[in-house]
């Protein structure tokens, strides 16, 4: 069967999926067009640019901003909801077949199939943090898993990877054209034992950089964020802004500054189009339950739950916490004693969820007032004509998500 | 008299929560007035002999032999034992005071040698919810185990727990952790002193004696839940 009747197939199971309420049809279509034709992704990727973007925390946001960049400039698609799996690839890629550029979310561990699959022109690798360590692997593993990926890549591909995350740096560096970018910050609250030898690690200058007896350190970077100023190793600088919250928004519009300029859209052009991005996929977005309106933020594993709690610590007094522990979010919630819950500490704080018994006692020990609510009707009933932040896990806020008003 | 617990090395043996284990322990010493001080310990300090409960945690391959070689070269643990200091040793903690442990490769690393147990590689991870009958006079444990290896007891020796549902130790042996005179070792996380506020307080008694109880039926409630959920 040609692949454009696969396509067709695919997108009318897709559709009945989505009409029958099942799903938005996305995975329906990819695995339809996967099953029937296992190679389409690398059909599809021929004669395409594809930027690919991996990491634990910052795909989508950075997907997003990078498709939004470049978009400025060429006609571009991407896999905006964050399917970031097999069939989520598939299906971005059928949808729009002028798009002569792709900017694809991947899993991490869905990296080595889409090198292989898309050979991809540039790839974007975030962070490497501890996420769902009952389904996933733990970090070194994954960053195994990427270092030999990452050799069958194109010759002529490009790196742009974190310096800030020895794990990260030590699964790229093997390779020729790496463009390392530093964001001044700990990248990686995990990295206490050096990738390569294993040894203790150490870190340096509050947790910017780090360094081993055996000689692994930290590359220097060829682009340096500070204070919201993206400097290049040629001179380069440039204001990054963004409208969406907290510190990590900023490093990863700077990253897709960088990416698109790669792709020869001009600095500024890609800074002013990164600058306009406001919400990614519910993200930040505004929801509104009975009388109150909530703001949506996703946290899904110690490293986003600290970003995420420190970005929330200047908004609204009121906090509705929303925790389960689904495949996708990970079943084993210890995690949460890992996260220190200080920027709840003086705000009116409830909590609600599958794991909010975890949650309430974890906030007990911690000594944070709080209430149970059994969802987020009965919060809004608590509170009335409130604004408040919803944090989220990952099942929570993706159910949420699909009720946000697009801005 | 004030109680000291130590956290031994939570940068190399902290990844999967179990920081709350020391975090339960002080919580309760406190709402019951008990004077305690909480000493964490760095890759770079030296271990206290004088203290009085020493928690160890779960953590991935490379961290858990740094932190072996760190804990052998420094001796603090061992003295500590022979002045009566107590242990509570969760998943790679449980297999560093063992006699061995598997690494990437096919490795044998040495442990610690304080408890009479050997750790291999079992053919298949064990992940998910345990729940064990304790061989002690608690309510029934509940943890999250997440584990590569398999433990086996090198001489008789008492199980913390029979396991109802989950793998534990394996080697076929039904049991899930290990009780001494001064050492609990299990492979629940959870943390597992969250999950089972009879366990945190027993740890606790054996060492400052009979205490009062304490209201947090919060805690009770997160053990009933989690028990249940595994018995549907
Ligand atoms: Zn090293």
């Amino acid at each position: 069967m040609i692949l454009k009747v696969i396509i067709l197939i695919a997108n009318l199971f897709g559709a009945i999926s989505r009409m029958t309420g099942r799903g938005n049809g996305v995975m329906v279509t990819g695995r339809i067009i996967l099953k029937l034709d296992p190679g389409a992704v690398a059909t599809l990727s021929k004669n395409r640019r594809i930027v690919l973007v991996s990491g634990t925390n910052g795909k989508t946001t950075t997907t997003s901003l990078i498709y939004n960049a470049l978009a400025s400039s060429m006609r571009t698609l991407s896999n905006f909801t964050g399917a970031n799996l097999f069939a989520g690839v598939a299906t971005a890629l059928s949808k729009d077949t002028k798009a002569r550029i792709a900017a694809l979310e991947v899993d991490e561990m869905v990296l080595p199939w889409a090198i292989k699959q898309t050979r991809p022109e540039l790839v974007v690798l975030l962070n490497l943090g501890r996420d769902q360590l009952d389904r996933l692997s733990e970090v070194r593993s994954v960053a195994q898993k990427w270092k030999e990926a990452l050799q069958d890549l194109p010759l002529d591909c490009q790196i742009l990877a974190d310096a800030d995350d020895p794990f990260v740096v030590w699964s790229a560096q093997d390779w020729a054209k790496v463009i390392w970018f530093s964001a001044g910050v700990m990248g990686h609250i995990d990295a206490s034992t050096c990738p390569v030898c294993g040894h203790v690690l150490h870190w340096a200058d509050g947790g910017v950089s780090y360094s081993c007896e055996c000689g692994f350190a930290k590359p220097v970077p060829e682009w340096v964020l500070q204070d919201g100023l993206l400097f290049g190793a040629q001179g380069q600088n440039i204001e990054v802004k963004s409208q969406i919250p907290g510190h990590a928004a900023i490093s990863n519009a700077a990253r897709a500054v960088i990416a698109a300029s790669l792709f020869g859209v001009p600095l500024w052009i890609a800074a002013d189009a990164v600058s306009r991005v406001s919400s990614v996929d519910g993200r930040f977005g505004e929801l509104h339950i009975g009388e109150t309106k909530f703001r949506l933020l996703l946290a899904k594993n110690p490293a986003s739950w600290r970003e995420t709690l420190a970005t929330s610590a200047s908004g609204p007094k009121v906090v509705l916490l929303a925790v389960n522990a689904n495949t996708q979010d990970g079943k084993d919630t210890s995690w949460l004693w890992d996260v220190d819950y200080a920027p709840l500490q003086g705000r009116d704080v409830l909590v609600t969820g599958e794991r909010r018994v975890d949650v309430s006692a974890r906030l007990t020990v911690q000594e944070i007032p709080h209430l149970i609510v059994d969802n987020e009707v009965a919060a809004a009933k608590v509170l009335g004509a409130k604004n408040a932040d919803l944090i989220a896990s990952y099942t929570a806020f993706h159910r949420l998500a699909k009720s946000v008003e697009r801005p | 008299m004030t109680l000291t617990i130590v956290h031994l090395l939570p940068e190399l043996l902290g990844t999967y929560g179990d920081r709350g284990n020391v975090d339960i322990l002080s919580w309760r010493l406190k709402e019951r007035g008990i004077a305690h001080d909480v000493l964490t310990i760095g890759v770079n300090d030296e271990v206290p002999t004088f203290a009085d409960i020493y928690l160890l945690g779960g953590g991935e391959d490379d961290a858990q032999i740094a932190a072996m070689e760190i804990l052998k070269r420094k001796d603090g643990i061992k003295r500590a034992l022979e002045n009566g200091a107590h242990i509570f040793a969760v998943c790679a903690g449980f297999q560093i005071l063992g006699e061995s442990f598997p690494a990437s490769g096919g490795r044998k690393i040495p442990g610690l040698g304080l408890i009479a147990v050997e750790t291999i590689s079992a053919a298949q991870r064990s992940v998910g919810e345990v729940i064990s009958e304790p061989t002690i006079p608690i309510a029934t444990l509940t943890g999250f185990e997440n584990h590569g290896g398999q433990t086996r007891f090198l001489e008789e020796l008492q199980p913390l727990g029979h396991v109802r549902h989950g793998v534990g130790n394996g080697a076929n042996s039904n049991v899930e952790g290990l009780v001494t005179e001064q050492i609990i070792a299990t492979y629940m996380h959870g943390p597992a002193l969250a999950r089972n506020p009879e366990l945190a307080d027993w740890v606790l008694a054996r060492k400052v004696g009979e205490m009062v109880p304490i209201k947090a039926p919060i805690f009770t409630q997160l053990h009933d839940e989690r028990v249940r959920a595994v018995n549907h």
